[in-house]
Parts: C-alpha cells; structure tokens; sequence
C-alpha cells in the first residue's frame, strides 16, 4: 500500500503539448519492433527469391545443356543401330561358368563400333578384359575394360585407320589389369565377321 | 472524511485490458488521469520541470509497452505506475547527483521547501485523484514526526536506511523501526484504497 505514497505529491497540471509529445513517444517505441521484423522478414523473402532465381536460371541452363547433349546421343545411338552400314554382330561367351554375350553394333562407314557386354563375370583384382580388333596385320588393342561389377557396359570405339590393317573380326582375352600389347591370357572369344 | 467518487474497478479493468490489448485511446485516457500525478511526483522529487516531463514519458513508454507485466489480480494499475514513475525518478537523481553543480541546485530546492509534504494548492482539486490525494496525506499526517520524516527522505530521495540515520543523527536501528512502524500504519490507513478516483 506504500505505493500509494507517489499521491502525496502535489499535483501538476501537464502541458498542453505534453500529451501529445509524451503518447508519440511511447507509440513510436511500440511500432518500431514489428516495423524492424518486417523489414528483416521483406529481406529475407527478397534474399531468397533472388536466390531461388539465380539458381532455377542455373539450372535451366544446365538442364537445357544436358538435354541437348542426351539428344545428340540418342541420334548417335539411333544412328549406329538403325543405320544401314550397320552390321549387328552377337556373340555368345562363357566366363567364369556363366553365360553373357557381347554385341557389336558395327558401323563401316563412319569406322566406329558400340560394345554391349552383357553377364560378364567380373574380373579377378588384377585382371581385366581386353578386347581386340582382327586385322589383316594381326591382332590390335580395342579397349581395356576392367569389370569389378556384375553389370552390362556399353563403350563406343573408334576402328583403327585403314593403313593399320582391315579390320576382320574381334576378340576378347582376360589380361593383366594394364592391358598387354597382345593377346596372353584365357581367350573369352575370337570371331572372324 | 471527503466523499470518494472512485474509478470502478469494471472501468479500470477495461482500461487495462485495453491497454494490454494495444488500444491507443486507451493510453490517450490514461495520460487525462494519471499524467497530473505522474509529473507531481517526478517534480517532487527532481525539482526540475524539464526532467520530470522527461520522466513522464519513460513512464507512459514503460507502461505501454510492459503493460503485461501488471497483474490486475495483485493491485490497482495505478500504485503499479506510481512505483514506476518513483524508479526513473530516483534513477534520474541519482545520475543528476554525480553532477556536482546541479546537485547543489537541488539541495538548495529542497532546503527551501519543507521536510513535509504540504497538500496541493486548493487549484488543484479539479484533477483527477484529488481526494484520494487527501486521503494519503491523511494518513501520513497521522504518522508522529519522526516517523513522516523517514517515509519522506526513503520514499522521495531515496535515501537507505544507513543514508537516512546519518543524515538525522539516528542510530540505524532506529530508523528502521521508525519506518516499519510508519509503513504499518500507513498499510492499515491505505487499506481500503482499491481504485484511483475520478
């Protein structure tokens, strides 16, 4: 109840302009907070429209590349399996007692071959496949594929230049896992076309 | 006794509500009623115009923005102000006091007005809360001398009780019955105050 005492002070009447300068001051004070919130919520909306922005253009433009070069591969593709130059070659093989196979789609005007190797065995830690092009000179390195996975692999291969030797068939050996310069190993298969 | 014409609790409550609800008429309102009050009590203490309207408005900002903080349930709003209004007072005085210069102007003000609290001048009586004015100077008439004079210097300077013994020439112990004695009796006499009066 001592709080009462502030009453035994006398009185004094305000200024009249008091109340207005008083009650804008308090007023101020109360709005500035949710004026500061809204401006730190408009700043962050703002940031991370921008950003949203910025990075959907990226992506676009990258989406759009992408899209472009999955095109041209599927023109490529098509081009290898449905030209007429085309001869599709499928060879039965057996490693380590499986069966797989391995198709060549062999293009001879554009002098370019795709491998499919299909149930493979993977190979041994220091082994791989490699496979060879049949030419009249002899035998020639097409590709090194180590195999460490139980699944089909597909590579495009440029044939080798017409002053190397014609190329007459392929074949397919199990070699040291850096490739050999000919044929050592167990041979996977050997087909003349 | 004067006849009290009190603010009803109903309408105070909905002042407060108002308030706590962040109706700006209501703060309008409250200034008509408690600004007169406020500023009396800060000029008593400060002795300066300037500084008390400053007070003032720390209080009506304090009050706007922790109205909240006020439990109806634990005391009227306006002993709730009151407290508000003798902190920043005595806040201000005790920052003016390390200016040495003014501080000498206020011990000169205060050396010129009276250890007691004389009542309002009769102009007064229009504003709001006049009686009950009267009614706490009643009850701290009713006080002895030596018991008033300590309410006063701990309630108006702000004084500690070691700070009050020494400036009367008391023994500590004796100030601080004397001033438990005084809020006794001041508690009994302001018991049935529950509103401020219109």
């Amino acid at each position: 109840m001592t709080d009462w005492l502030g009453m035994l002070a006398a009185p004094r009447t305000p200024r009249p302009e008091l109340k207005g300068r008083v009650l804008a001051r308090a007023l101020a004070r109360r709005r500035r907070w949710p004026l500061a919130a809204a401006a730190v919520i408009t700043l962050i909306l703002g940031g991370g429209a921008w950003w949203a922005y910025r990075t959907i253009g990226a992506l676009t433009v990258e989406r759009d590349g992408l899209a472009g070069r999955v095109q041209a591969l599927e023109d490529t593709v098509s081009t290898f399996i449905h030209g007429t130059a085309t001869r599709l070659i499928q060879i039965p093989v057996s490693t380590g007692g499986r069966v797989g196979s391995v198709t060549i789609f062999a293009d001879s005007v554009r002098h370019r071959w795709l491998v499919r190797c299909d149930g493979l065995a993977p190979n041994a830690r220091d082994q791989a496949y490699q496979l060879w092009f049949i030419t009249d000179r002899g035998m020639t390195t097409a590709a090194v594929m180590p195999m460490d996975a139980d699944r089909p692999m597909v590579m495009a291969l440029e044939m080798p230049p017409p002053a190397d030797g014609q190329v007459m068939g392929a074949a397919m050996s199990i070699e040291p896992r850096a490739g050999s310069a000919s044929p050592s190993g167990p041979m996977v298969f050997h087909r003349l076309l | 006794m004067t006849s009290l014409k009190r603010l009803s609790q109903e309408r105070q409550r909905s002042l407060e509500q108002r308030l706590k609800a962040g109706d700006e008429r209501a703060l309008g309102e409250l200034f008509d009623v408690a600004a007169p009050w406020i500023l009396g009590l800060a000029f008593r203490i400060l002795q300066d115009a300037d500084e008390a309207e400053e007070v003032v408005g720390d209080v009506f900002v304090q009050v706007w923005r922790h109205i909240d903080q006020h439990d109806g349930g634990r005391g009227p709003l306006m002993p709730w102000i009151l407290s508000i209004a003798r902190n920043r007072s005595l806040d201000a005085l005790r920052r003016r006091r390390r200016w040495w210069r003014k501080s000498a102007h206020v011990e000169q003000a205060r050396a010129a007005e009276a250890t007691d609290i004389a009542p309002a001048a009769p102009h007064e009586a229009a504003v709001p809360g006049w009686p009950l004015h009267r009614e706490v100077h009643a009850a701290l008439a009713a006080l002895s001398e030596e018991q008033r004079r300590v309410v006063v210097l701990s309630y108006f300077e702000g004084l500690s009780h070691r700070e009050i013994a020494r400036r009367l020439h008391q023994p500590l112990g004796t100030v601080k019955t004397r001033l438990r004695m005084a809020h006794q009796k001041l508690a009994e006499g302001l018991r049935h105050l529950k509103d401020w009066v219109e």
